[in-house]
């Protein structure tokens, strides 16, 4: 029982460390032509982004939008009225913010 | 006198021939921050010298796997319906090439492109003899990795074990030579640097060469994998280097001929500024 827990917190301190060193957050946005704007996300060692938080944002900073990366790390939105900015919000040191005007 | 002429001429053709053909899979940059419209030129040639290009025939396949993150299944995309005929000028001559203009749909997503080209053997005529090139280029959109490292399942194939988009000058490529998804014990390896930089516009090499090889062994490096059909090489420079493992596949005849089934992979390096 003491090693299954020893393992378990080993499990857990590697498991945090990976995360917080070794991967580097990645999302890209692009407009899909028809109103809508695709999401993808990933990391930099090729594990998923599924469930990252994505939150679209006014330039004055208020939420316009929010929801999460599908299984296959998507995420798709209605383009809002005038600039914005979408955040991919996967924890501490790993947001990453993409301007509308960025998005093509 | 006459004696040192014909030594001379000698000298001077033999290596030539000795010169290793490889099948490039060009475009300028295969580690991109976005995808977008891409322009491939495909073009059987001498890397290293600039030197004769030969008439592709007709490309039996040429395709896309693209993968996102380690989890799914590659996206196959044909690209032959995108193959328009080019000519494309070596030093020496101008040769039957192709090329595909992309649309930005085909290279938008983020993740990793295994790009395949299959061309028809080639009839070497001096050899009396076939080579077929089946040739892999990898590109990254966004950093986010997929399936560089997985087997396509070609019947003659370079499987890397680094990044070919991912190397900095003076770096280490390492790859595994596969026959039928077998490794190819002790196989062959050719290795050429692309010497004189295509132009995309153009259709050509550009004359001045970057690197002079101070002796032929130089120009086309010879190497040979270990018994695993595993390899390693230096990236001395940066640019462009090809690596081509000799007869990996396993069909040794084409219409009553010898065939060599090779496999090239194409890794570029970086400058580390």
């Amino acid at each position: 029982m003491r090693s299954l827990f020893f393992c378990s917190a080993l499990a857990a301190v590697l498991l945090t460390a990976s995360l917080a060193m070794a991967h580097t957050p990645l999302c890209s946005c692009f407009d899909n032509g028809d109103g809508t704007v695709l999401c993808e996300g990933g990391f930099s060692d090729g594990s998923s982004a599924s469930g990252v938080k994505m939150y679209v944002k006014s330039a004055a900073g208020a939420t316009l939008l929010e929801g999460k990366m599908s299984d296959v790390s998507e995420f798709t939105f209605t383009k809002p009225q005038g600039d914005y900015v979408v955040q991919f919000d996967a924890g501490e040191g790993h947001l990453i913010e993409i301007k509308s005007k960025d998005i093509k | 006198m006459r004696k040192l002429l014909l030594a001379l001429m000698l000298a001077l053709v033999f290596p030539a021939a000795a010169k290793a053909h490889f099948q490039m899979l060009y475009t300028p940059e295969i580690a991109l921050s976005e995808g977008g419209e891409m322009v491939v030129k495909l073009v059987f040639t001498h890397p290293f010298e600039a030197g004769h290009t030969m008439d592709m025939g007709p490309v039996q396949e040429f395709y896309v796997l693209q993968q996102r993150g380690s989890e799914g299944e590659p996206k196959k995309t044909d690209l032959k319906p995108f193959l328009k005929e080019i000519t494309w000028k070596s030093l020496t001559n101008s040769g039957k090439a192709y090329e595909a203009v992309l649309p930005k749909t085909v290279v938008r997503s983020m993740g990793d492109y295994v790009f395949v080209v299959v061309p028809s053997p080639y009839l070497e005529k001096e050899e009396d003899a076939y080579i077929q090139q089946i040739t892999k280029l990898v590109v990254n959109v966004g950093g986010v990795p997929g399936n560089w490292s997985a087997p396509v399942g070609l019947p003659a194939e370079i499987v890397p074990f680094d990044k070919p988009y991912a190397n900095w000058e003076g770096g280490v490529f390492r790859g595994r030579v596969l026959s039928e998804g077998k490794p190819v014990e002790n196989a062959e390896l050719e290795i050429e640097y692309l010497n004189h930089m295509p132009d995309m516009k153009a259709n050509a090499f550009a004359e001045k060469a970057a690197a002079t090889a101070p002796h032929d062994s130089m120009v086309t490096m010879g190497a040979l994998a270990n018994a695993q059909g595993e390899f390693a090489i230096g990236l001395a420079k940066a640019g462009w280097w090809g690596v081509c493992a000799l007869g990996a596949g396993p069909q040794k005849e084409f219409q009553g001929k010898e065939l060599s089934q090779d496999a090239v992979i194409w890794v570029k390096a970086v400058e580390m500024k």
